[in-house]
């Protein structure tokens, strides 16, 4: 049998079938596959919000750097700081290290409820001073509500999936149900919600900061 | 990248050097953003660096720079040029010509 029989016959797949050109195990290409649609989807908010910006002629600035700026710079520290912390557990996770391995997943979850419960805050701020889906306090433009709660709340939900992903990860993982490699593979997904943040940081607020 | 799939990964030295740097990136961007620039050139700036930050992302803290070549090229050249499509070619990009750019 040759080594790369053996490699399948290990993972599961039986000695009979080819080894997969990637590589990796299917449900990682999944994941990959997953987030290029993913970052499509997020391409066409950010795009719907640039034709939104660019057909409005009173569009508005709203964000002074104290208090949102400076809120967006200690969540664009939190969500980064959270990558690093899952590239530990996924370190621990691949040197069999389980115990390190999950509390590390438990640090990366605490991470991202802090990052929702600030942008949960924000929002509820802006709630209180009139800000809505279709409400703009200035009277200005109401797609600037429509664009930042769509685009936000569409970065929110998947920071708040992630955290329940990792929930079940470090759970089953701990249990001994599934492996290092679903930490990985639950780690690729973390890592493009932080770099999808890299670009609505910039756009949404940046851009329009007074 | 590498041409097969290596277990080789950058040290934690590394990781904290690149999110190090994503820190610093985030700072530049602000500083330029409160220097005013035009409109399209502050566009310009922070996509252009918001890009760098995600290619080093993607081959860093996701790893794909230590997957074998076939991923890159499976997935990333067709992410953007479905995305430059989208944005630039595709019949609804159009609209941009005939919509107005605030200052």
């Amino acid at each position: 049998m040759s080594e790369s029989e053996l490699t399948m016959a290990a993972a599961g797949h039986g000695a009979a079938m080819e080894e997969s050109p990637y590589g990796m195990q299917s449900k990682k290409l999944a994941m990959w596959l997953f987030i290029a649609s993913d970052a499509v989807t997020f391409t066409v908010a950010l795009v719907a919000y640039g034709f939104l910006r660019i057909g409005s002629p009173d569009w508005t600035r709203p964000f002074q750097f104290w208090p949102s700026i400076a809120n967006g710079l200690i969540m664009t520290f939190v969500l980064l700081s959270s990558s690093l912390t899952m590239l530990v557990a996924v370190r621990a996770a691949k040197s069999g290290d389980k115990h390190k391995s999950v509390q590390w997943i438990g640090f990366t979850i605490l991470l991202g409820i802090i990052f929702a419960g600030l942008h949960l805050r924000e929002w509820f701020h802006m709630f209180a001073d009139g800000w809505g889906l279709f409400k703009n306090p200035t009277g200005g433009s109401a797609d600037f509500g429509a664009a930042f709660f769509s685009v936000t709340g569409l970065h929110l939900l998947h920071v708040i999936s992630g955290v329940v992903a990792l929930a079940v990860i470090a759970w089953g993982y701990n249990r001994g149900r599934l492996d290092a490699n679903h930490v990985e593979t639950t780690s690729l997904y973390w890592h493009f919600v932080d770099i999808v943040w890299m670009f609505v940081f910039p756009l949404m607020y940046l851009m329009n900061a007074q | 990248m590498a041409s097969g799939a290596v277990e080789h990964e950058p040290t934690m030295g590394t990781y904290i050097a690149i999110w190090a740097g994503f820190l610093a990136i985030v700072g530049i961007e602000v500083f330029i953003t409160y220097r005013h620039p035009e409109t399209k050139h502050l566009l310009f700036i922070l996509l252009i660096l918001a890009a760098i930050e995600a290619f080093v992302g993607l081959l860093y803290f996701m790893h794909m720079k230590y997957e074998r070549k076939i991923l890159f090229w499976t997935i990333v050249p067709i992410t953007i040029f479905v995305l430059f499509m989208l944005d630039h070619v595709w019949a609804d990009a159009y609209r941009l010509l005939y919509l107005r750019l605030t200052p």
